[in-house]
């Protein structure tokens, strides 16, 4: 192990307490990382130059590869937001929840997963995630726990709550992708563009193959007439927008996004 | 340093736990033989930090990570430690010992286990680790345990350590920094530290030996005289030019050709073995409260010295201030 540490990357303190503090927010948006990196350069190493974030992170994950962890890099679905967390690549279990939740409370996850993921929209309503309450494996359960559960697995960030239903947070994609795609191969959707797990997205009416927001705005920008890439038929949705970072920060001062960025950090 | 910290090389007890009833065991359970291994108390070396060497030798064969002492003593101990660890288990043929990559992989899991514990600002109980990450592998946890706070000292900076032996509870903490080390070391061990290093540094700032009568006024700062008898250092004169060089911190010689005879110092091999040039610098810089780049070309020595170190082992290296959370 320790060989392979020495042909790849180097580790520094620098590298060191950025995984640290990476761990400790577990998931953090691409302006909150780029504010890490400074920060540990500016503790450790003041004089260096700061590396370009991604051969920063390639450089720890060649490192991290041998323990079977990765600083992966996703996207939110709905508006491209670019984020990162350290995702745990081992797929024997749901581990990174194992820890923290009960066994018919994992069940209850598991239960809303599975519907999230049968779901045309990519939500499964409280009712019916409540409904299955009966089916838990393990200790009973009561909806009006369950009800709790559910705001628990939003407040740790493995749902994401909108108008009474549930969808995955992207950190619970980016963690659990490994493991749904071979839990559930069947019902998983992928999406035509970056053929990656897909939860929300947009679909073709003809030929049925999907996309996700993001990809979809960076696949039709600035196309006048957007065609389905598989069958050619029109493309029937509207296009979202690409998502820029500085536009971001412009409207930094509009209620929505501080509250959205508020919302994001721990 | 919390009182009650124990480093995590330190009480292997930790696996014999389990084979005694771990909730109800007030003290110390019997599996701790003559623990407090000399390789897991560095502290008369100020250079060495603790969890680094000590934790390295015991992991298991890693050749990268060459501390000089610590690594036959402690394998000599771990082999040890295995032959009366096994005796009283001898009579019940055991399970087959796992392929070592099952071990890694358990000491994987185990590192992910801990950080997310962490994360959540849970306890880390350690029979909650057996249960829920070694499970079987009970029998080695220790090497698990061993290999897991390696790869947490090495990658995260995180050290792995026994808060409460008497609940079995770890926590994760950054590790302390050498150079808060040294400072403990100077400050409170035997002053001879703070004489030795003054007259190393003058060596050192000097680049060549240093002529006794230059010493000798550098010791004056101190208030030392050679003739004079110290309510401290005692005889000072026989201390410098007798015992350090007896301990190879100095070399005591005469200088050629120069009559009548004078004699000068040149820095020992334990001096460079043991003591870095930067910490001379640094110990300069507190001194005459002069920044170390004040002498400039010594700094550059000292400073590719620690390149050369840090190249020549990437493992010891730890978070150096303390930590400030984002």
């Amino acid at each position: 192990m320790q060989s392979s540490t020495r042909k790849m990357g180097i580790m520094t303190d620098v590298h060191r307490r950025f995984l640290q503090l990476l761990m400790t927010h577990g998931v953090l948006e691409e302006w909150e990382i780029k504010r890490l990196q400074k920060h540990c350069y500016r503790v450790h190493d003041r004089n260096a130059t700061v590396e370009k974030l991604e051969d920063f992170i390639n450089n720890i994950n060649s490192v991290l590869e041998s323990l079977y962890i990765e600083i992966k890099k996703g996207f939110t679905e709905d508006d491209g937001r670019p984020i990162y967390a350290l995702v745990n690549l081992a797929t024997t279990s749901i581990s990174k929840m194992a820890t923290d939740f009960a066994e018919n409370e994992l069940d209850l996850f598991r239960k809303a997963l599975e519907l999230i993921i049968d779901s045309e929209t990519g939500f499964a309503s409280s009712t019916n995630i409540l409904n299955l309450v009966d089916q838990l494996k393990g200790k009973k359960m009561r909806k009006k726990e369950a009800e709790q559960v559910l705001q628990k697995f939003v407040q740790n960030k493995w749902l994401i709550e909108k108008e009474g239903e549930f969808t995955l947070h992207t950190r619970a994609i980016l963690e659990m992708e490994q493991y749904i795609r071979e839990t559930y191969p069947d019902a998983v959707k992928i999406c035509n563009i970056c053929h990656s797990l897909l939860i929300q997205g947009q679909s073709c009416e003809t030929c049925g193959i999907k996309m996700h927001l993001p990809c979809v705005a960076k696949y039709f920008q600035s196309n006048s007439e957007p065609r389905c890439p598989h069958c050619n038929d029109y493309w029937p949705h509207d296009i979202p927008e690409v998502f820029n970072p500085e536009k971001e920060r412009e409207a930094g001062t509009s209620k929505s996004n501080k509250k959205s960025l508020r919302s994001r950090q721990h | 340093m919390s009182e009650q910290s124990k480093d995590l090389s330190d009480p292997n007890f930790a696996c014999e736990a389990p084979n005694s009833e771990v909730h109800d065991s007030p003290g110390v359970p019997v599996g701790i033989p003559a623990y407090d291994s000399p390789a897991a108390t560095p502290a008369a070396q100020p250079q060495s930090p603790p969890l680094g060497p000590t934790a390295a030798p015991q992991a298991e064969p890693e050749p990268q990570d060459p501390s000089d002492e610590g690594d036959p003593k402690a394998q000599q101990q771990a082999a040890e430690q295995g032959r009366a660890h096994q005796s009283p288990s001898a009579a019940q043929p055991g399970p087959a010992p796992p392929a070592p990559a099952q071990l890694v992989q358990k000491a994987h899991e185990l590192m992910w286990y801990v950080l997310v514990k962490d994360q959540k600002r849970m306890i880390i109980w350690f029979p909650d680790m057996v249960r829920d990450v070694i499970g079987s592998y009970k029998k080695w946890c220790r090497s698990i345990l061993r290999r897991t706070s390696l790869i947490l000292a090495r990658v995260f900076g995180l050290h792995l350590r026994l808060t409460s032996l008497h609940t079995m509870e770890f926590a994760l903490v950054k590790a302390l920094d050498p150079e808060e080390l040294d400072r403990m070391a100077l400050n409170n061990r035997m002053p001879m530290t703070g004489l030795l290093l003054m007259i190393l540094s003058l060596i050192y700032v000097k680049g060549r030996g240093a002529r006794e009568s230059a010493v000798w006024n550098v010791l004056r700062i101190l208030g030392l005289r050679p003739w004079k008898k110290h309510s401290t250092f005692g005889d000072v004169r026989k201390l410098i030019t007798e015992d350090f060089v007896q301990q190879n911190y100095l070399k005591y010689q005469r200088v050629p050709f120069v009559e009548p005879p004078e004699y000068e110092f040149f820095w020992g091999s334990r001096a460079r073995r043991e003591i870095t040039k930067m910490q001379i610098m640094e110990f300069l810089a507190r001194v005459f409260k002069k920044d170390p780049q004040a002498w400039p070309s010594r700094y550059r020595e000292a400073l590719e010295e620690a390149r050369a170190l840090r190249e020549a082992n990437p493992s010891v290296q730890y978070p150096r201030n303390s930590v400030s959370e984002d």
